[in-house]
């Protein structure tokens, strides 16, 4: 067990730039077309400030950001939960936005290991946090 | 308003549906995942929602997509799966709680390979009522 793998301990803290070309390529691979994520006109009939993007494409971001952490800090971890409530959307301008995320270690309990993981963007916290756990091999 | 009586009632199980290797690849790179051959943690989406289509179009259920907002998702991993398996999926209607004249639908989903019971998936939909 990795030493920094202590309740509390931050983990990782990155940041990753959203453009709408993003979210085309995130339609493209999952299936979800719908139009709020990819057409201002679109997001705006439907109330929405602008484009958003998919909830799953921030939840992926967040998966992204625990495997580089895992990847980066040589732990080879097997996840078995993962779950996240979308609180706010990641609004993507046509200039694009950020997101950035920062896990900490929620619980450790033998070789598991529970992190909360938070994403904000345009200075909303867009998840309420995000659960990860993770069975270290 | 959504039909509550669909509440507890499971749709047929998909048939089986192959985790191609290009799918498990095109989806990392929209992730910007390194391709490492296992399913990404969020991939079963792809499958799962499009196995309650026969659900998102039943007249009778009353679901208008158009109102929809995802609210919240968990995915329970019983077991590692890898590009090349063969899944179906079985969704179960949950919940459906009314707060505000808005409708929260929860759905579970069992994805099964050969050997059983490989992942559960749970998506809770916001369906926003006449007055919003």
């Amino acid at each position: 067990m990795q030493p920094e793998l202590e309740a509390g301990a931050v983990v990782f803290s990155t940041s990753y730039p959203v453009a709408r070309a993003d979210l085309q390529r995130y339609a493209d691979a999952s299936g979800d077309h719908n139009p709020i994520h990819l057409d201002e006109a679109a997001a705006k009939a439907a109330g929405l400030p602008d484009v958003i993007a998919h909830g799953m494409y921030t939840m992926g971001l967040v998966s992204r950001a625990i495997l580089e952490w895992l990847a980066a800090a040589g732990v080879d971890a097997r996840m078995t939960e993962f779950s996240a409530r979308f609180a706010k959307p990641v609004v993507v301008p046509a200039g694009g936005t950020a997101v950035e995320i920062e896990g900490k270690v929620r619980r450790v309990e033998g070789d598991t290991v529970e992190i909360a993981v938070t994403a904000t963007s345009a200075g909303e916290r867009v998840l309420a946090p995000a659960r990860a756990t993770l069975v270290v091999r | 308003m959504l039909n509550t009586s669909y509440v507890g009632r499971s749709l047929p199980t998909t048939e089986p549906v192959a985790v191609t290797a290009e799918s498990v690849t095109r989806f990392a790179e929209a992730l910007g995942l390194a391709d490492t051959g296992l399913v990404p943690p969020t991939y079963l989406i792809s499958l799962t929602l499009p196995a309650a289509d026969r659900l998102i179009d039943d007249p009778d259920f009353g679901l208008d997509w158009s109102r929809v907002l995802h609210r919240e998702q968990r995915f329970a991993y019983h077991r590692e799966l890898r590009a090349g398996a063969e899944v179906t999926c079985a969704v179960t209607v949950e919940s459906i709680k009314t707060v505000a004249g808005s409708d929260l639908l929860s759905l579970r989903t069992e994805v099964r390979d050969a050997e059983g019971l490989a992942a559960e998936v749970w998506t809770t939909l916001f369906v926003a009522g006449d007055a919003q």
